[in-house]
C-alpha cells in the first residue's frame, strides 16, 4: 500500500496517459478493421470519448504537476516550453503531409490503419501543446495574482471541465449549442487574457525572445487548427476526435493570450528601458540604504552613489570631490571617464562660471539642491554640481558631466538628490557607528582607570587600639583627584594625610597618584609635617601641570603622649571635636597650596603647630566636594553644616558619624548625582 | 555662566569678572588674563564684585600667571571679593601671594 503511494505522480500520469492513449488507438483500430471486414466491432462511440476525457485529464494531471514543481517563475522558461512544444506538435504534422505528399497515388497512401494512426499522433500531440499552454498561461495570467484573478481562472478551469463533458450531449455534432458552448468559453479566455502583468519585468532583450516565442505559438496554433478543421471534413476516421468543444475552447484561448502578449510585448519595447531604469534606480536606493556596515568604509557608500548617479542621469564623465576643513583644499577621490586633465580644466571653467560663483557664496547649507550649469568645453556641455551635504555641512561635491547641451531635466535632479541624501545619511551613520565603537573603547579603557584608581586608596587605614578610623571617597566622573592615605610609623605614631588635586577628572587622578607616590616615599623619612610639605612642594613643582596644584593635610598622631602634630596647605580647615567643652571647631592654620608657589619661598608659608587630645575628641577630615555641594537654590552645604552635625553625633562611632554626614550631606542636595565633584571624608575618634 | 569685561584705564589693564568660574569655563578666564598679560600694562586689576563663585580650576588660572608677573614686574591686585569667595582664596593661601583689597579705591591707591 504504502510503496503505491510512493509514486511520483508525474511519472504515473504520463504512463496513465499513454496507456489510455494506446487503448484510444486500439479501440479505433479495431473499428476500422470491423469497417474493412463487414463486421460490427460492437463498440460505441461514447466508449472513445471516455478515453479522450480520460487522456486529457492524465495530461493535464502531469503539467499541473511538473510546472508547479518549479516554484521560481521564469516567464521566458515558460513561453520557450509552450513554443517547444508548439514545434514539435507543428513539425510532426507537417513531416505526416510531406510523407503523403511524396507517396502520391501508391497504395499504402490510402492504407486506412496507417491514416488512423497518424491521426492519433496528430491528435496526441495537439492535445498536449494546447494543454501544457494553457496551464503555462495560467501561471503568467496568475503572476501578481490578486483574489479576482484567482476566482475567475477558478471558474474558467471549471467551464473546461464541463465543455470535456460537452461531447455526451451535443453527440459530437456542430449545432448552436456547440456554437453557444465556444463563444462563451472563447469570451472568457479573451477577458482572462488581459492579465499581461509579467511583461513590464522583461528586459529589453528579453522582450525580443518572447515576442519571438509567441510568434511560435500563435503560428503553431493557427497551423494546428487549420489542420483539425480539414479532419472534421473527412470521413475515414470513425470518430473524430478533434472537433471538440474543450480542444477548440483552448485553441481559441492560447491564441488570444498568445496574440495579446505578442501586442502588448512589441508595443512595450520602446518604454521598456525607462522601466528597466526605474528598477535599476530602485535597486541603486536599496544598495545605498544597505551599505551601512561598520566594517565597510566611507569610499564604498560614495563608490555606489557616483555609479547610482551616473546611470540614473546617463552622465558621459564625474567626478567627486571631498574638502578637507583643515586645509580648504579640495581633494579629488574619484573620477569616472575622464582624466586629471580635464577634470582640473573642468573645474577651472566651473570656477570662473557666474552662477556657479554666485551658488557657491549663498552658503551650502541653504543650497541643498543641485546646481545645472552649461559649460563651454570642448567635450562636455553641461554639468551638474551636487553638494554632498553631511550634518548641515558641505562635506564635498560630486560633479556629473554629459557631452550634450541641458543634458539634466528635472527627474534625474530629483532622483540623483534622493541619491544624495541616502548616501549621506548611509555615511552618517556609518560615522556614528563607528563613534559609538571607540566611545565604547573608552569607557572601557575609563573602567579600568577607575579600578586602578581605587586601588590607589588603601583598604585598611593603619590604626592601633587608641583609636579608630574610617574614610569615604565618591569621585564625579570616572576617575577623580582626591586623595587620602594613613601611613603607620612606629608602635605609636601613625601619620593620616587628605589630599585634593585642583580640578576633576583624568588630569586629576594621575596628579593624585603622584600624589601617593610622594607620600609613600617621603613619609618614610620620619619628617615633621611642616617639612613634609616643603618636601612634598617641591617634588611637585617639577611635575604639576602649570595651572594646577593639590592641597593637603596632613597628622601626625602620637597616641602616647596623645598629641597631633599637623600642618596643611592650602586644604580646606580640619574639624575638632574637643570633649572637654562638648564643642567643634576647625583648626587655625595657615599654609600655601601645594604647586602654587614653586621655590624656596614656599617653606615661608607652612605652619605648624600642635594639640593634645583627650579620650572622646574626634577629627574629621574632608575635602571641599563636600562643602561646596550644592542644593537646588544654589546653596552650599557649608563649613557650619558639618561643624553642628559632629557635634550632635560626636558620641557615635567613627563609622557612624561618617555615615550621618554623608546621609545629610545627600538629603541636602537631594540625590547623589547632583554633587559634581569628587569628595571624601575621614574620621579619627580617639578612645583610652 | 561667566562673563569678563576688560577695560583700558589710567595705563592699567582692569579685568571685570562676573558670575562663576569652574573648570568649565576657566579656559576664558585664562584666555582673558594672556591677553591682559601680553598687553604691556604693568597693572593689572581685577575686579572680583561680581564674582560669586570661584573653583579650584579657577584659581589654578591665577596662581599659574603669579611667576610670569613678577619676572615681568607687573602688579597684579584683585579687589571687591565676595566674603565666601575670598575664603576660597584665602584657605588655599592665594591672600599671601595677590594682594586683595576690598575695593577699587583701596586698590589703586595702595
Amino acid at each position: 500500500m504504502l510503496k503505491i503511494l510512493k509514486i511520483n505522480p508525474g511519472k504515473l500520469s504520463v504512463l496513465l496517459a499513454i496507456l489510455v492513449w494506446l487503448a484510444l488507438l486500439f479501440v479505433d483500430l479495431v473499428r476500422v478493421f470491423g469497417i474493412i471486414n463487414e463486421l460490427e466491432s460492437g463498440i460505441r462511440d461514447e466508449f472513445t470519448w471516455v478515453l479522450e476525457i480520460l487522456f486529457f485529464v492524465c495530461v493535464y494531471g502531469f503539467y499541473n504537476y511538473s510546472i508547479n514543481k518549479g516554484n521560481q517563475i521564469n516567464f521566458l522558461g515558460l513561453i520557450w516550453r509552450a513554443a517547444s512544444t508548439g514545434i514539435f506538435a507543428t513539425g510532426f504534422s507537417l513531416l505526416v503531409t510531406l510523407f503523403y505528399s511524396s507517396l502520391g497515388d501508391s497504395k499504402l497512401a490510402s492504407e486506412p490503419f496507417l491514416k488512423n494512426f497518424f491521426y492519433h499522433i496528430n491528435f496526441a500531440l495537439t492535445s498536449v501543446f494546447l494543454i501544457s499552454a494553457t496551464l503555462l498561461w495560467k501561471n503568467l495570467i496568475l503572476y501578481q495574482r490578486t483574489k479576482r484573478v484567482v476566482k475567475q481562472w477558478q471558474a474558467y478551469e471549471f467551464a473546461l471541465l464541463i465543455a470535456m463533458f460537452f461531447i455526451f450531449f451535443n453527440q459530437n455534432t456542430l449545432d448552436y449549442s456547440f456554437l453557444f458552448g465556444m463563444v462563451l468559453l472563447i469570451g472568457f479566455g479573451i477577458v482572462l487574457s488581459i492579465n499581461l502583468k509579467w511583461i513590464p519585468y522583461l528586459t529589453f532583450k528579453e522582450k525580443w525572445k518572447s515576442l519571438l516565442f509567441l510568434a511560435i505559438i500563435i503560428f503553431s496554433c493557427a497551423y494546428l487548427f487549420t489542420q483539425v478543421l480539414s479532419f472534421s471534413d473527412r470521413s475515414e476516421f470513425q470518430v473524430n476526435l478533434t472537433d471538440n468543444l474543450f480542444l477548440v475552447a483552448l485553441f481559441g484561448f492560447i491564441f488570444t493570450y498568445a496574440l495579446f502578449g505578442f501586442l502588448v510585448t512589441l508595443f512595450n519595447l520602446p518604454t521598456s528601458s525607462v522601466f528597466e531604469q526605474k528598477l535599476t534606480e530602485a535597486i541603486s536606493f536599496q544598495r545605498l540604504s544597505q551599505s551601512i556596515q561598520p566594517d565597510e568604509n566611507e569610499e564604498k557608500v560614495l563608490d555606489i552613489l557616483m555609479d547610482s548617479c551616473m546611470s540614473a542621469s546617463f552622465s558621459d564623465g564625474a567626478w567627486l570631490e571631498l574638502s578637507k576643513n583643515s586645509t580648504q583644499t579640495d581633494q579629488v577621490l574619484q573620477e569616472r571617464f575622464l582624466d586629471h586633465e580635464v577634470q582640473t580644466e573642468i573645474s577651472a571653467l566651473i570656477e570662473q562660471n557666474k552662477t556657479a560663483q554666485k551658488w557657491a557664496e549663498d552658503g551650502p547649507l541653504e543650497q541643498l539642491e543641485p546646481l545645472n550649469l552649461r559649460i563651454d568645453h570642448p567635450k562636455f556641455e553641461s554639468a551638474l554640481l551636487v553638494p554632498l551635504v553631511l550634518n548641515k555641512a558641505a562635506i564635498g561635491r560630486m560633479v556629473l558631466l554629459k557631452e550634450v547641451r541641458d543634458g539634466f531635466n528635472k527627474e534625474m535632479i530629483s532622483i540623483i538628490s534622493t541619491f544624495v541624501r541616502q548616501a549621506t545619511i548611509s555615511v552618517e551613520n556609518h560615522r556614528l557607528l563607528n563613534q559609538a565603537i571607540r566611545n565604547e573603547r573608552y569607557q572601557e579603557e575609563l573602567k579600568i582607570a577607575q579600578r586602578v584608581q581605587k586601588a590607589l586608596l588603601p583598604t585598611e587605614l593603619a590604626h592601633n587600639d587608641k583609636f579608630n578610623i574610617c574614610a569615604f571617597s565618591n569621585t564625579a566622573d570616572e576617575v577623580g583627584g582626591d586623595y587620602y592615605d594613613t601611613y603607620q610609623l612606629d608602635d605609636d605614631r601613625f601619620v593620616l594625610i587628605i589630599g585634593d588635586v585642583s580640578g576633576k577628572g583624568t588630569s586629576a587622578a594621575f596628579h593624585m597618584a603622584q600624589m601617593k607616590g610622594i607620600f609613600q616615599s617621603l613619609i618614610q623619612l620620619n619628617l615633621s609635617p611642616s617639612e613634609f610639605m616643603i618636601r612634598a612642594n617641591t617634588a611637585l613643582s617639577s611635575c604639576l601641570e602649570r595651572n594646577h596644584f593639590i592641597t593637603a593635610s596632613i597628622f601626625v598622631i602620637n597616641t602616647t603622649k596623645q598629641t597631633i602634630c599637623h600642618a596643611r596647605a592650602g586644604h580646606v580647615p580640619t574639624l575638632f571635636f574637643n570633649q572637654s567643652n562638648n564643642k567643634s571647631e576647625y583648626l587655625g592654620i595657615d599654609g600655601l597650596g601645594l604647586g602654587i608657589l614653586r621655590n624656596k619661598q614656599y617653606a615661608n608659608h607652612v605652619e605648624e603647630k600642635t594639640l593634645t587630645y583627650r579620650e572622646g575628641d574626634v577629627l574629621v577630615l574632608f575635602t571641599d566636594g563636600i562643602v561646596e555641594a550644592k542644593n537646588k537654590r544654589g546653596q552650599e552645604f557649608g563649613y557650619e553644616r558639618i561643624r553642628s552635625l559632629l557635634e550632635v553625633y560626636h558620641q557615635l562611632d567613627p563609622k557612624e558619624i561618617q555615615k550621618k554626614i554623608i546621609d545629610s550631606l545627600h538629603d541636602f542636595v537631594e540625590g547623589d548625582g547632583l554633587i559634581d565633584d569628587d569628595y571624601s571624608i575621614m574620621v579619627a575618634k580617639f578612645q583610652s | 555662566m561667566l562673563e569678563i569685561i576688560t577695560i583700558e584705564e589710567n595705563q592699567s589693564q582692569l579685568l571685570q569678572i562676573s558670575g562663576e568660574i569652574d573648570a568649565s569655563n576657566s579656559v576664558e578666564l585664562d584666555e582673558a588674563m594672556q591677553k591682559a598679560f601680553r598687553s604691556g600694562h604693568k597693572h593689572i586689576l581685577v575686579d572680583g564684585e561680581k564674582l560669586e563663585y570661584i573653583s579650584s580650576a579657577g584659581l589654578g588660572v591665577f596662581m599659574s600667571y603669579l611667576e610670569d608677573f613678577k619676572e615681568e614686574n607687573i602688579s597684579f591686585k584683585i579687589y571687591g571679593l565676595n566674603a565666601r569667595v575670598f575664603e576660597v582664596f584665602k584657605i588655599l593661601g592665594l591672600d599671601q601671594l595677590i594682594p586683595i583689597y576690598p575695593d577699587k579705591t583701596a586698590a589703586t591707591s595702595a
